[in-house]
């Protein structure tokens, strides 16, 4: 069977969605919400649906794309350019290859795992920063980010899993 | 987009595993050479950020309008259980606004007569563009927001971003029709402040966390938790006067100020354009260059005096000082 144009672009934007979802998480975490506690500290939304493609479909979600996600994340948020890209592409690279570990597995040991992950990346990020930066940034505010990252992920990754089994089952 | 199947993958695998180690340890350096450039390029960077707050604020105008209703609803919920307690305070701030304001009509008659006969000229007047926040940007690492209003409404970098409070922080880059606000909050923000009563000056330094830090104190300043500080006007970058916040402790230490705004409630904001473009604007770096000296004191933007109520400081801003008033409005 010889796939037609519409076929061939429909498998591509199908393959851009894991891409274009941490694009969207990106800007949700820009939100300006009237909630106090995020204000000073939001959840890592990016890291989260950068770790969940890397786990499952690392070919749709490969270390070029999360470095441009990092880069695009560091010029919105106003960050010292650099640093997520490459907590980004350390995750992506890190958590792809330790990817069949999680196939087959309940979704408490991705958790687990996610939850684990998170700790050098946002320790990365804070210590990058800081350093560029020049002085220290707010440990407390860095803890509460993690946190709220651990706790929120299962959310996250229920609604990618989602998209996963209706846009990506073929693709 | 990686590409399944087929006989040629199974020769060029080795290959395709080389590939990415490179392009791993590729990627990898390039962050560390984007560190390196954010340090040393900041005017490109800068363009990059203003591009790219322009890229998304189509979109995060429109998804912030939800948000937006969201926060309104809860806020109404919330004012549905205070009414009571919140009748009373306005109630007792009303008594307090009232005598203030007969104060407030007297000394402004007084003002308007000592002006007149000091000859005084008003400052100019002020440019206000009001613009909705769009973004939140950072949390832990910043403390920034987008605002929908870019260089096609007036706004240009270093300008003062007020609320209905007092000084939120000031343009860190305009785009053509969004920009970001460096918050007063922020690592990177540093204002010059003096103390309402006691006149003594200081910085105002961000550190990331709600409560700013007093910095550059004078061992003698008498500050008390309380004191109301503005801002001073010193190196041109704010207007004098502008209330910023409360001294909210006072340790061996550390001062710490609690700004007048609450960050996860700024919805509309002004930018106020007072004429003045701070002391790291281009043009002034570029004026301050020893060429044909005659023009400076012309062309560069003094303070315009009086428009607090700050004298200008000992050290002077290249001129300017109380008595040479109209130097400040020639420009």
């Amino acid at each position: 069977m010889k796939p037609g144009v519409w076929h061939r672009l429909d498998i591509i934007a199908r393959g851009l969605f894991p891409a274009f979802s941490v694009f969207a998480l990106l800007l949700i975490n820009l939100l300006p919400l009237s909630v106090p506690l995020l204000s000073t500290a939001s959840p890592a939304l990016a890291l989260m649906a950068v770790f969940y493609w890397s786990v499952n479909r690392p070919d749709l979600l490969t270390a070029v794309t999360a470095f441009l996600l990092g880069l695009l994340q560091d010029l919105l948020m106003g960050l010292p350019l650099g640093v997520s890209s490459l907590v980004l592409v350390l995750v992506q690279t890190g958590s792809a290859s330790q990817g069949r570990f999680f196939h087959n597995k309940p979704f408490s040991v991705m958790w687990w795992g996610f939850a684990l992950v998170a700790i050098p990346a946002l320790l990365v990020q804070w210590l990058l920063s800081s350093a560029l930066i020049g002085a220290l940034l707010p440990f407390k505010a860095t803890m509460i980010s993690y946190v709220l990252t651990a706790a929120l992920f299962p959310i996250v990754a229920w609604v990618l899993a989602r998209a996963q089994n209706t846009l990506l089952r073929y693709v | 987009m990686a590409q399944h199947g087929g006989p040629q993958q199974r020769i060029f695998s080795p290959l395709r595993t080389a590939l990415h180690r490179f392009a791993f340890i590729l990627l990898i350096l390039s962050a560390f050479g984007l560190m390196l450039l954010g340090k040393a390029d900041t005017v490109l960077i800068e363009r990059i950020r203003a591009a790219s707050a322009d890229l998304v604020s189509p979109v995060m105008n429109v998804i912030s309008r939800p948000a937006a209703s969201i926060n309104e609803l809860t806020d109404k919920i919330y004012n549905l259980a205070h009414l009571y307690e919140e009748n009373e305070r306005l109630r007792r701030e009303n008594q307090q606004l009232l005598a203030w304001q007969q104060a407030a009509r007297n000394l402004s008659h007084e003002n308007a007569r000592l002006r007149d006969l000091a000859g005084y000229t008003s400052p100019p007047a002020l440019h206000l563009v009001t613009s909705r926040v769009i973004a939140d940007m950072g949390g832990a690492y910043a403390h920034s927001v987008m605002i929908s209003a870019g260089s096609r409404d007036g706004v240009a970098k270093g300008q003062a971003v007020i609320s209905d409070e007092g000084l939120i922080g000031r343009v860190a880059e305009a785009g053509y029709q969004a920009s970001r606000v460096l918050l007063i909050t922020d690592i990177n923000s540093r204002v010059p402040v003096v103390v309402e009563n006691s006149r003594d000056r200081a910085f105002l330094s961000g550190d990331n966390t709600n409560r700013p830090l007093l910095t550059f104190l004078t061992a003698d300043a008498a500050v008390a938790p309380g004191d109301r500080i503005l801002t001073s006007g010193h190196g041109g970058a704010f207007p004098p006067g502008i209330p910023i916040g409360v001294v909210s402790s006072v340790s061996e230490n550390a001062v710490r100020v609690a700004p007048m705004f609450r960050r996860h409630q700024l919805e509309y904001l002004r930018v106020a354009d007072y004429g003045l473009q701070g002391i790291l604007s281009e043009d002034r770096i570029r004026q301050s260059q020893p060429s044909n000296d005659a023009n400076i004191t012309e062309v560069s933007p003094d303070l315009p005096d009086g428009v607090g109520i700050v004298p200008a400081g000992p050290t002077g801003n290249e001129g300017t000082s109380p008595s040479t008033n109209a130097a400040g409005e020639a420009q």
